[in-house]
């Protein structure tokens, strides 16, 4: 190595072929270094940065539209839990309605059969009185005609003949 | 007065297998650059975490910003192309920016630099146009739409990476001229200023210099530094991207250039 010159100055417009060589392999170098070193990595995080925002955002909608979805499939059912509620209650209340009346149709009935028996038993009981009214009648009548008449009088004719005279009183009484 | 327009300064020269090689100013900027913006990137890229921190969030927006406009301006089909971009945009900011340190000289402001770096963007257009084209279909393409234009063709071809290159030399190599300029000319100013005071110490302080540049190099070397990095990798961008037509395009090229 032999120092030829020193402080010398090249002309203001000139070429010098070392320093083509040395900046030509200066860019490349520095190409390939700030690629490497800066460029790649922060466009590389970027856009992975990008992509997951894009996911979060593409998350967040697809949530969204499930939950809607939900929204609107637990709104139905609410819906048709309501009309089914009312259906309910609407049968419920023709059957208490049915039953109601059929109650009171039987109780009705009931008390129809019971007035009748009644009636006939009262009937019976009327008729048992006026056939006993009928014998107590007949009986004195016959010991006051006996004791009247004082003779002797075929007691079985004049019974027969003295209840046909009650009979006659009765029916033209009743 | 003494007006620097002089090249960068060769530091040393050395023979190496037979080889004169020469480190120049720009070569020691350069490595510096490559150094700096290589443990930056180092260290901008790790831990990155998808809760992102302040420094982050930071970097994340810079680099969608680049891929965003990388998209918009040659496609999305040529997002492959946004770290050389990056990269290119850095290289040319940083290059130029460390001009403002005072006793480095910016790499942009070596016509090898711009040079080198608008030759690959060239290199890049041919390589994707024969590519895409083939050979003989990219040699074709230089007589369209008429023969007569051949010639015309040929020069706009080169005159690319030229223009591409003293472009950007020459912002900020005049930038770095006209400050130098601006400098001996308050120095002039300041001296024909102080001029009736006797003492000779006094008299020699330069106090105009004092504020005024740095208003100037706020344009001439941050503001033109960033626009110059960003007409160089737009162009290099739009050049590039009209060689990579959309996949769905290529086919229908030949037909709508008719």
């Amino acid at each position: 190595m032999v120092f030829l010159t020193a402080a010398e100055t090249k002309a203001f417009i000139s070429i010098d072929v070392w320093t083509c060589l040395f900046m030509l392999g200066n860019l490349l170098v520095l190409y390939w270094l700030m690629k490497k070193f800066l460029f790649k990595p922060v466009r590389a995080m970027i856009e992975e940065r990008q992509k997951e925002i894009d996911d979060l955002y593409a998350d967040a909608n697809q949530s969204k539209e499930a939950a809607a979805e939900l929204k609107e499939q637990y709104e139905t059912r609410l819906a048709e839990a309501n009309e089914e509620k009312e259906e309910i209650l609407r049968n419920a209340y023709r059957k208490a309605q049915l039953r109601e009346e059929e109650i009171l149709r039987e109780a009705q009935d009931k008390a129809a059969q019971t007035m009748r028996r009644a009636d006939e038993q009262i009937e019976l009981e009327k008729k048992r009185a006026m056939n006993e009214i009928k014998d107590d009648v007949s009986g004195m009548a016959i010991e006051i005609a006996s004791a009247v008449l004082a003779r002797d009088i075929k007691q079985k004719e004049h019974r027969n003949l003295i209840d046909s005279f009650i009979e006659n009183l009765g029916e033209s009484h009743d | 007065m003494n007006i620097n327009t002089s090249g960068p300064k060769i530091l040393w020269e050395f023979e190496l297998f037979g080889l004169t090689v020469t480190i120049t100013e720009t070569i020691i900027s350069g490595g510096i650059v490559f150094l700096l913006l290589a443990v930056a990137s180092y260290f901008l890229g790790k831990d990155l975490k998808k809760r992102p921190g302040g420094r982050q969030v930071l970097v994340e927006k810079v680099v969608s910003m680049l891929y965003n406009m990388v998209g918009d301006t040659m496609g999305k089909h040529n997002l492959k192309f946004a770290p050389y971009i990056g990269t290119l945009f850095c290289s040319s900011l940083i290059g130029s920016l460390i001009g403002m340190t005072g006793f480095l000289r910016s790499t942009t402001a070596d016509l090898s630099t711009t040079l080198t770096w608008a030759l690959v963007t060239s290199a890049l257009v041919w390589y994707h146009n024969i590519k895409n084209n083939g050979f003989l279909g990219w040699l074709k393409g230089f007589t369209e739409p008429i023969v007569v234009m051949t010639p015309m063709n040929i020069v706009s071809e080169v005159a690319q990476p030229i223009a591409l290159a003293f472009r950007h030399f020459g912002n900020v190599a005049g930038g770095g001229v006209l400050m130098s300029m601006v400098y001996s000319a308050l120095a002039g100013a300041s001296a024909l200023l102080l001029k009736w005071i006797p003492n000779a110490l006094l008299n020699s302080i330069p106090f105009l210099q004092l504020g005024i540049p740095a208003v100037l190099s706020l344009y001439f070397d941050l503001f033109s530094g960033f626009i110059q990095a960003l007409v160089f990798c737009m162009l290099t961008m739009v050049y590039v991207g009209e060689a990579c037509p959309p996949p769905a395009e290529q086919e229908n090229k030949d037909v709508s250039k008719k």
